[in-house]
């Protein structure tokens, strides 16, 4: 397009304004619906159509009206488009960028001729509780509705795949955070960047300056010295194009930021000393009938057409005023060209009745009967205090009559509140009153500052003053030492809903009838009436129509505004995208040492709990013959390993473990099971004596950090005088168990130093040494797979050299990895319970099977009285080994045993099919009378079929000796 | 069997091509960008356990939340209550761990050798802190955490030692966490400065 | 997110903690009846006021603590070791002088 095309097809753009946002010399093109449109840098995507004399921007939510521009700003309702694959863009806050294809939303199938619009027509038959009502039954005609509803709903089309775009998140620490950029939230910042605060202030528009922005030339002088003074000061990060979505406790504040340098959105989760909300307040519509026609639009909206964007928002115009913003709008309008057919001022008794026009504006009826035709009626009735932070805060904001809006109550300490949202008066006193705020903010952080900055990172004496620990009302007002004025409240008209019915809620089309019709309905409270009728739950979230809802609903119930109070602000106060929640999530990994190569080796991967553990090599049957056979090697790294050290360890593993510890030698190693004070069982391992003062403790791949903080609380809870250091070793150790006949040949090959005879060196014994060139290398004969078996620890920092020495050293032995399956395979065989799979939450030591275990005559562990009991009630169901009498039948884990009556009185709790034994094995808990070895139970598969399963002597199947892994 | 002395791999990747330095595979890769993220893990590391006010604590000479650099000793920094960790060039850790054996009565004082224990990363750069920032919810303003502060929280989901140790009046930060979580960790902190400009710089001796 | 404050470390954020339920003491595991005993597993007495209850710094020094809580407004009024007392006062003068009993000023 040329420079002229482009002009001529501006039809509404107006000549250079003094605050002008828009770059003259910048042009660039969009489509919209397909057709190419001019606009300028710097204009929003409504701004550039209504420049070229576009009016309808989309369809309502239920009635599919058109709808066209009414507060020309984030909230816009019905300024929701499409913008490439991204849905519900702010139209009336996204700027454009050049080439970008945008689309209207919620219309089938053009934005002009919306076949859904018969919805309008069949509003009376759209009543609040629609949906509920007519939807309800019959319940089996529900995949039917849900088809139809579907193509109702509303809104754009989500991508369907991942979008490029790079979402993040971050922590800051501002002393202050002000949410709000205009005038009072420049003047505290300032203020408080003066007093030595870091501040962070925040602002939702493009630029700072709230309502200065589209003022004259005396407002557009101030911002600019508030601007330089901002920009001037170090102390002060501002984050334009950015919302604080919420407050949580003692000042934890997200705020979402859009569109930076290469991130789509990112979130700040800010812990503030001190909030400051600042948001000025939000121009509310006026409800009558026909209110929500395109052409209807705020004063404010006026404004902001005119003086930042340069737009002509129509040719004649009806103004209704009720303060000063609708006068200055009069005259911004006069200034623009717009005739102004009527000023009607609501302060002398001016009122709107309806606006009447097939698809916009076309005349307006005044009270009195009076039609005035006109294209454009611009409204000023009064205002919407944005109090969401100060109720997510724990104020309850206060409804004032005279001047027909609420104000904050009583924040907390930590928060402080300026700007209009405080109250009224001239610029200058604004200014005055966020200064002081400002001021009195950097105090306040600074008190804190002291009491938590302290000695880098520690905090002794907490005091009162301090937010982080108290979430006290402020009581302490009068001891702040920058005093804050107050600020003038102005008289305004209420002006909420006109002579007639009209839209409440533009974002969810709910209008002043509908809350009607529920209130009569008998939703009588405001909270009800809003799931109701669904007011406030739409796009705006309350920020257009909360107050609207409240006068209706308290014309309709006879009561009083303050009587009616108003519904919660919850966060988010603004949307954020799922993008930025996920932002930069943080799951852990662990990896063993082995890891690159069990990539290498074609491991199949599993995952347990943070770890990735090779599940196996391909083929885990073959697994397990190899080991019993000849010889194998499972990495055994997440193994939780802690070293002990002191002389009162063996009284902290007598309290902790069920069995006694008081004699175990040096050079000794011993099975143990942990129980809570409940006497379920906890974890279990094996603890070795490697030293006088020196043991090494294992637990389940699962159990380590459990463990620790349960060794920890008992050390420094019950016994702080017992001198034991803990210290975590899980991945010190590279572990792994070499297992099989032929193992001990295998270390024969690779110890230096360490007698391997089964005299010198037998079952549950260690020894410490230099293996395969390592120093400081322990291992321990335990035997997991039932089979002769040497554990090994090797410093991981050289687990790889262990683990390739060994398969290098041991090939022809015939030694192969196995992973997890073989592992699990094998320990069924042998009967080794699994904590967690072979016991659950309920599941005593004595349950478990663990009698030769537990010591009763100890003089205390934990759990002790419970198993006492447990013993004396021998009511608890076994932990039994079970053999289905079809061999060839595995049942599932988790399948059920069942009793003579149906009922259940069992289940299996680990199965297999044995590759050793050439038949399916398993564990499973039995109720007690059915214990008794040789009796036959009956296990209902999850097919309903029935199988007989045999209860065992004893939990393991394979060589229940053990001659095997005591060789 | 051969008697070699094998080769120490740090949890962290070596980006090839690596060389050898006092035992330890680290990565030939050098840089000298004002932002740099470096695997230190090579580094001897001791845990030493002792009461906070008996002989061991007063000879350590640094509190729970300090840094101290000692001549002979390299870094000892106060990580716990009751509880320090001792850093030294490679391969010095078992004479360091003596040596504090002997300052105290065995009963109380342990020090324990965690060098194939735990990871041990390097940030050096100005934009350090707005890295930690994205995942790491303490303040790192000089006012909150000067050079010298030690303290331990979660970064990026991984409980860590961060010790600010500034190097020649470059803004610096050790991390020590879990060895299992060194490549996530590393990895996590890479990710985070793609934006600031990190690079990797190999590690050299003595280190610290 | 409320905010701990750790005996050791300082004000944390409370994702750093776990939070161990009401404080309570052991009964004599030789002398206990089923009653006694299961009161000390399972009932809390769950005010709606003040509080004691036990935390653990998971994420951060390790420490076990006791901290009195209100429950409705959140505000906390002290911390101190599982054994020995420690107070918290507004003008941080108790507990001034006071020896710590791991040697810190």
């Amino acid at each position: 397009m040329t420079t002229t095309s482009i002009e001529s097809r501006m039809t509404m753009r107006l000549g250079p304004q003094p605050g002008e946002v828009i770059d003259r010399g910048a042009p660039l093109t969009f489509t919209w619906n397909g057709a190419e449109y001019p606009a300028y840098r710097g204009d929003t995507i409504i701004s550039a159509l209504a420049a070229c004399g576009e009016r309808v921007f989309s369809r309502s939510f239920k009635y599919h009206r058109p709808r066209g521009l009414l507060t020309a700003s984030f909230i816009d309702p019905g300024c929701l488009v499409q913008v490439g694959d991204e849905p519900n863009v702010r139209g009336a806050h996204r700027r454009l960028e050049p080439g970008m294809v945008v689309r209207a939303q919620n219309v089938w199938p053009s934005l002009r001729f919306d076949l859904k619009s018969v919805n309008q027509a069949a509003g009376r038959f759209l009543p609040p509780g629609f949906y509920y009502k007519t939807f309800m039954a019959p319940q089996a005609f529900w995949p039917l509705y849900q088809k139809v509803l579907r193509r109702f709903t509303p809104g754009g089309t989500a991508p369907s795949r991942r979008p490029e775009a790079l979402f993040d998140a971050r922590y800051a620490h501002p002393d202050v955070l002000i949410a709000g950029g205009g005038p009072a939230g420049m003047g505290a910042a300032i203020a408080a960047a003066e007093s030595g605060a870091k501040v962070l202030l925040v602002d939702e528009e493009h630029e700072l300056g709230g309502h200065l922005r589209w003022g004259g030339e005396a407002e557009l002088a101030i911002l600019q010295a508030l601007r330089d003074a901002v920009a001037a000061s170090a102390n002060i990060e501002v984050m334009s194009n950015s919302v604080v979505t919420g407050r949580y406790d003692d000042n934890w504040v997200a705020v979402a930021q859009r569109h930076v340098a290469n991130v789509e959105e990112r979130l700040i989760k800010a812990r503030a000393k001190v909030l400051i909300v600042a948001p000025g307040l939000i121009e509310r519509p006026y409800v009558f009938d026909g209110n929500d026609k395109p052409g209807v639009m705020l004063a404010s909206a006026a404004r902001r057409l005119i003086n930042l964007y340069a737009v002509k928002p129509g040719d004649r115009a009806v103004v209704l005023t009720a303060n000063e913003e609708g006068d200055a709008a009069a005259a911004d309008l006069q200034r623009a060209g717009v005739e102004i057919a009527r000023v009607v001022d609501a302060r002398s008794g001016g009122d709107v009745v309806r606006a009447r026009g097939r698809g916009r504006v076309r005349e307006v009826e005044i009270a009195g009967g009076e039609t005035v035709e006109a294209d454009l009626l611009v409204t000023s009735v009064g205002w919407t205090a944005p109090t969401a932070l100060l109720n997510m805060a724990g104020d309850r904001p206060l409804y004032n009559r005279r001047a027909a809006r609420f104000f904050p109550a009583e924040p907390p300490h930590n928060v402080l509140a300026t700007g209009r949202i405080v109250g009224d008066g001239t610029l200058d006193q604004l200014l005055a009153h966020a200064r002081a705020v400002g001021a009195e903010a950097a105090h306040r952080a600074s008190t804190q500052r002291a009491s938590t900055g302290r000695a880098a990172t520690r905090q002794r004496t907490l005091t009162a003053d301090d937010p982080g620990v108290s979430a006290v009302p402020d009581r302490t007002a009068d001891r702040s030492p920058v005093p804050i004025p107050d600020l003038p409240i102005q008289d305004h008209p209420a002006l909420f809903r006109g002579a007639s019915h009209g839209i409440v809620d533009f974002s969810e089309d709910v209008s002043s009838k509908d809350i009607v019709t529920a209130v009569h309905e008998g939703y009588d409270s405001l909270e009800l009436t809003k799931r109701y009728t669904t007011v406030g739950m739409g796009a705006a979230q309350g920020k257009l129509e909360l107050v609207n809802a409240i006068a209706v609903h308290a014309e309709a119930t006879g009561r009083t505004m303050e009587e009616t109070g108003a519904t919660t602000w919850r966060p988010p106060y603004a949307p954020i995208s799922l993008g930025a929640l996920a932002g930069r999530s943080f799951e852990p990994l662990s990896l063993s040492p082995l890891q690159p190569w069990h990539e290498a080796h074609g491991a199949r991967p599993l995952v347990a709990g943070h770890w990735i553990r090779p599940d196996h090599y391909g083929d885990p049957e073959a697994e397990v013959r190899n080991v019993r056979q000849t010889v194998g090697m499972i990495d055994v790294t997440p193994l939780g390993k802690f070293d002990l050290r002191g002389p009162d360890v063996p009284q902290l593993l007598n309290l902790l473990y069920v069995n006694r510890w008081s004699r175990l030698a040096v050079g000794s190693v011993r099975y143990g099971v942990l129980c809570g004070e409940d006497g379920v069982v906890i974890d279990d391992g094996v603890t070795g004596r490697l030293g006088e003062n020196r043991y090494l403790m294992t637990t389940t791949s699962a159990g380590p950090e459990a463990v620790w903080q349960w060794m920890e609380e008992w050390l420094q809870t019950v016994h702080p005088e017992w001198r034991v250091h803990v210290t975590p070793m899980t991945a010190a150790y590279a572990s792994m168990n070499v297992a099989g006949p032929k193992s001990r040949e295998l270390m024969r090959r690779v110890v230096d130093g360490i007698d391997l005879d089964p005299q010198a060196f037998p079952y549950m014994r260690v020894r410490t040494g230099r293996i395969a060139g390592i120093q400081d290398c322990f291992m321990w004969r335990i035997g997991f797979t039932g089979e002769l078996s040497y554990e090994i620890h090797a410093p991981a920092s050289y687990g790889l050299h262990l683990w390739e020495t060994l398969l290098e050293v041991g090939a022809d032995l015939g030694i192969r990895p196995f992973g997890v399956e073989a592992q699990r395979i094998m320990r069924l065989e042998k009967g080794h319970l699994i904590v967690g799979q072979d016991t659950d939450a309920l599941t005593q030591a004595f349950g478990a099977g663990l009698d030769g275990l537990v010591k009763l005559d100890k003089e205390d562990f934990v759990g002790k009285p419970e198993l006492l009991w447990q013993k004396e009630r021998a009511d608890y169901p076994r932990l039994v080994g079970l053999q289905p009498v079809d061999g060839t039948v595995v049942p599932p884990e988790g399948a059920q045993i069942v009793g003579r009556r149906d009922e259940i009185v069992g289940r299996i709790t680990s199965s297999r099919m044995s590759p050793t034994l050439s038949r399916s094995i398993c564990l499973g808990f039995v109720a007690p009378d059915l214990a008794a070895a040789g009796t036959i139970v009956r296990v209902r598969l999850p097919d309903g079929e029935e199988i007989p399963v045999t209860v065992m002597a004893q939990h393991a199947h394979f060589d229940p000796e053990g001659a095997r892994l005591r060789a | 069997m051969p008697d070699s002395v094998p080769l120490a791999r740090s949890p962290i990747a070596c980006i090839a091509p690596g060389v050898v330095v006092d035992g330890w595979e680290v990565t030939a890769q050098r840089s000298t960008a004002a932002q740099r993220i470096t695997d230190c893990t090579p580094l001897a590391k001791v845990l030493v356990h002792a009461p906070a006010n008996g002989p061991v604590a007063k000879a350590l000479g640094v509190p729970f939340g300090r840094l101290r650099r000692d001549e002979s000793s390299g870094v000892i920094i106060g990580s716990g209550p009751g509880e320090w960790l001792l850093l030294g060039p490679p391969s010095t850790a078992p004479a360091l761990a003596a040596k504090v054996q002997e300052l105290g009565h065995s009963d109380d004082v342990s020090a324990v050798d965690v060098t194939h224990a735990r990871a041990m990363i390097r940030l050096v750069g100005d934009r350090a802190a707005p890295v930690l920032s994205k995942v790491c919810a303490i303040d790192f303003d000089d006012s909150v955490t000067p050079n010298g502060a030690a303290l331990r929280s979660s970064v990026a989901g991984v409980v860590t030692d961060i010790v600010r140790h500034d190097l020649g009046g470059d803004r610096s930060y050790l991390l020590h966490s879990e060895r299992s979580f060194g490549q996530y960790l590393f990895d996590a902190l890479v990710d985070a400065g793609r934006e600031y400009g990190f690079e990797i710089d190999g590690f050299r001796s003595p280190g610290i | 997110m409320l905010r701990i404050p750790c005996i050791h470390c300082g004000p944390r954020n409370a994702a750093e903690f776990t939070y161990l339920g009401e404080e309570r003491s052991r009964p004599d595991p030789n002398a206990t009846r089923p009653q006694e005993w299961r009161r000390y597993l399972y009932m809390q007495s769950n005010p709606a006021g003040w509080t004691t209850e036990r935390w653990f710094h998971r994420d951060g020094c390790r420490r076990f603590f006791v901290m009195e809580r209100h429950t409705v407004s959140d505000e906390i009024r002290a911390v101190r070791r599982p054994s020995a007392q420690l107070r918290l006062d507004p003008d941080g003068a108790a507990g001034a002088g006071e020896t710590d009993p791991e040697g810190r000023p």
